[in-house]
C-alpha cells in the first residue's frame, strides 16, 4: 500500500487531474459497494490496491470512466468435510471473483463476515463452479468441522481498472458429504491436485469428466520419475467406473533443453486397481519425451 | 461448412469444416498468416471471427502449427519444417481464439492445422466412451511399419485419429509414401501435420511432415530431414470431420 502511495507522486500534472476528475464523479456512487467520498490520491490507490493483490501492475492513468460491475449471482454454497465449493456463478467475461471466507465457527455466530481473509484475489469462475477447498486449507489451514459456520464474502474485480463490485454475503454450516448429497448436491466429475496423494508425478492436475462428450479435458503438468517416459497420478479415493478406461491427448514440452517445446501424443490409463490403488498414467508415446511436459486439451476416451 | 467472417492477424478468409453438437464442436481447418503482417504483430491472442456456432465457450483445445524452413546446398535441399502444438479455445459464439507463439515467427509463413473438438465443461453429463478401432495399414509391398498405437475412434459425424510411425525398409525412406487404411472411414479427406523426427535448425522442436488422407489412403510426399532420427516418434493426432452425404 506504501508503495503504491508513494508512486502517486510520480504522477504527471495531468495523471493526477484524470484521477481528480473521476474521484469527484466517483463521489456519492456505489463503485466499491458502499458510496464513496474520494479523493483522487484515495481512488488511484484503492483501485491499484486491488490490481496489486490480483497479481496486475500498477495503472498511472486513471480508467476512462467508472465502471459498474454486477452481483455475483449463484446458486449455493456449499461446506462439507470434504469440499467448499460455490457452485452455479453465472460467468462474467473479463471480471474475476474475490473470495473471502472464515475459518469454522460456532453455528450460533450470526455475524462472522469481520473475520473472513482472502482466500482468492481473483479467479475466473470454473465454468459455474468456484472451487475453494485448496485454497481454503492452504490459506486457513483446517478443514471446517460438521457444525462450523463459515461466512463467505465475495465480489467481481475487474483488472483492468482496479473497480470492484457490490459484496455478496453468505454462510453455510459445515455438513457430511452425504447429507450435502441428500441436499442436491452433486460433486463435480473431475480431479485436481487436492485429490491426489504427494508422491504423485504431476505438478498441476485437471482431469475434468465433465464434458458430456467423448473427451475428457485435461490440464496436467507431467514432471516424470525414474527412467520410464510416464507420470503417475495417485488419487486418494476410486474413479466412478464410467470415468476407468484409456484416453490419448496432445502434450507439449515445457522444458529448456533438446525438443524443449515438441509436441507430443500420451495415452492415459485410468484405472482403479485392488493391487495398486487408484491411479491416473501419463505415458508418453509420439513425439521426442520431455520433461515436464504439459499435457493438454481433449482426449478421447475409449 | 462455413466461412470466417474476419480475423485480427491479417489472414485471408478461411474456410471450416464443422460438426457443431449441443455442446462440443469439432473444426477443421489449414490457414496460414505472415508474421511480419501489422494486423497479427499488434495481437496479444489471434482472434479468429465465425458465424454463430452452436457453443458459446470452451475449454482449451490442441490445435498445430507449422513453419517451412529449408537449405539448399548444391544438390541437396535439407529439409528443417518444424511444428508444434499450440493451444486454442472458443471465446464466445462469434470467435475461435489462438494462443500466440512468436518462438517461429522469423521463419516467414506460418501454418496452422486446426483439427480439434471444443469440449464445454460442468455438464450435466460424464466423459461418454468411444470405441477403439485399430487402423490395419497395407500396402502391396509393405514398406512402412507402424506402431500398435495406430487407431482410430468413429463417430458417426467425425472421427478421431492417431497414427504413431515405427519405420520405414531403407530403399523407401526417400519415395512417396501410399498406404491403405483398413477399417478407418472413407469418407475423411483431410491434410494432416505429421509431427516428429529430429530437427537440427530448429531444436526446440519436432519435424514437421504433411500427410494426407482421403478415401481410406494414407499419403505422405516427402518427410523432413530428420523424419526417422530415433526417438522422435512421428505422429498424427487429430479429430477430422467426415464428409458424409
Amino acid at each position: 500500500m506504501a508503495r503504491i502511495t508513494k508512486s502517486y507522486k510520480t504522477l504527471t500534472d495531468a495523471q493526477m487531474i484524470a484521477w481528480e476528475n473521476l474521484a469527484e464523479h466517483a463521489r456519492g456512487q456505489s463503485v466499491f459497494g458502499q458510496a464513496a467520498e474520494l479523493s483522487g490520491i484515495n481512488l488511484y490507490v484503492r483501485l491499484n490496491a486491488n490490481r496489486v493483490m490480483a497479481g496486475e501492475s500498477i495503472i498511472k492513468d486513471a480508467p476512462e470512466q467508472l465502471v459498474c460491475l454486477p452481483n455475483v449471482a449463484y446458486d449455493k454454497l456449499w461446506v462439507t468435510t470434504k469440499n467448499i465449493i460455490i457452485k452455479g456463478i453465472t460467468h462474467e467475461t473479463g471480471y474475476k471473483l474475490v473470495i473471502k471466507m472464515s475459518a469454522g465457527q460456532s453455528a450460533g455466530v450470526s455475524s462472522g463476515w469481520s473475520k473472513t481473509v482472502i482466500l482468492s484475489p481473483g479467479m475466473e469462475d470454473d465454468w459455474g463452479d468456484a472451487d475453494m477447498t485448496y485454497l481454503y486449507f492452504k490459506t486457513i489451514g483446517v478443514k471446517p468441522v460438521v457444525g462450523e459456520k463459515v461466512f463467505l464474502e465475495m465480489y467481481w474485480f475487474d483488472p483492468v481498472t482496479g473497480f470492484t463490485g457490490q459484496s455478496t454475503f453468505d454462510s453455510k454450516v459445515c455438513e457430511t458429504e452425504e447429507e450435502a448429497e441428500q441436499e442436491g448436491y452433486v460433486k463435480r466429475n473431475k480431479i485436481t491436485m487436492a485429490d491426489l496423494k504427494p508422491d504423485s508425478h504431476v505438478s498441476e492436475c485437471d482431469v475434468d469428466f465433465s464434458t458430456n462428450a467423448p473427451v475428457i479435458s485435461f490440464d496436467t503438468v507431467c514432471l516424470g520419475h525414474s527412467n520410464v517416459a510416464s507420470s503417475e497420478a495417485y488419487l486418494e479415493d476410486e474413479l466412478p467406473e464410467d470415468c476407468i478406461g484409456t484416453s490419448m491427448a496432445l502434450a507439449r514440452g515445457m522444458g529448456d533443453g533438446n525438443a524443449a517445446l515438441a509436441a507430443q501424443s500420451y495415452i492415459i490409463w485410468l484405472r482403479n486397481s485392488s493391487w495398486e490403488g487408484t491411479s491416473i498414467t501419463f505415458a508418453h508415446r509420439g513425439g521426442y519425451y520431455v520433461k515436464p511436459t504439459e499435457v493438454f486439451g481433449p482426449g478421447i476416451l475409449y | 461448412m462455413f466461412n470466417s467472417t474476419g480475423n485480427n492477424f491479417g489472414a485471408g478468409s478461411i474456410q471450416f469444416k464443422d460438426y457443431q453438437a449441443e455442446n462440443y464442436v469439432v473444426l477443421n481447418a489449414k490457414f496460414s498468416y505472415d508474421p511480419t503482417n501489422a494486423a497479427y504483430q499488434a495481437a496479444d491472442v489471434l482472434e479468429i471471427y465465425v458465424p454463430d456456432l452452436s457453443i458459446n465457450r470452451s475449454a482449451v483445445a490442441g490445435v498445430i502449427l507449422t513453419f517451412q524452413d529449408r537449405y539448399v546446398y548444391s544438390s541437396y535441399t535439407w529439409n528443417n519444417d518444424g511444428g508444434t502444438a499450440i493451444k486454442s479455445w472458443i471465446k464466445d459464439k462469434n470467435t475461435i481464439c489462438l494462443e500466440k507463439f512468436t518462438n517461429f515467427d522469423d521463419k516467414g509463413e506460418i501454418t496452422i492445422f486446426i483439427q480439434a473438438l471444443y469440449p464445454m465443461l460442468n455438464q450435466p453429463g460424464s466423459t461418454i466412451k468411444g470405441t477403439r478401432t485399430r487402423i490395419n495399414m497395407t500396402q502391396e509391398t509393405r514398406y512402412l511399419y507402424w506402431s500398435s498405437d495406430t487407431f482410430c475412434v468413429i463417430f458417426e459425424h467425425w472421427v478421431f485419429l492417431h497414427m504413431q510411425f515405427s519405420s520405414c525398409s531403407y530403399s523407401y525412406r526417400n519415395q512417396p509414401w501410399e498406404a491403405q487404411m483398413g477399417d478407418f472411414p472413407t469418407d475423411v479427406n483431410a491434410d494432416v501435420p505429421f509431427l516428429g523426427g529430429s530437427n537440427q535448425y530448429n531444436p526446440s522442436v519436432n519435424g514437421y511432415s504433411l500427410a494426407h488422407v482421403e478415401n481410406g489412403v494414407f499419403t505422405c510426399q516427402e518427410r523432413m530431414s530428420g523424419f526417422d532420427s530415433t526417438g522422435y516418434d512421428p505422429f498424427i493426432f487429430a479429430f477430422l470431420v467426415r464428409d458424409g452425404e
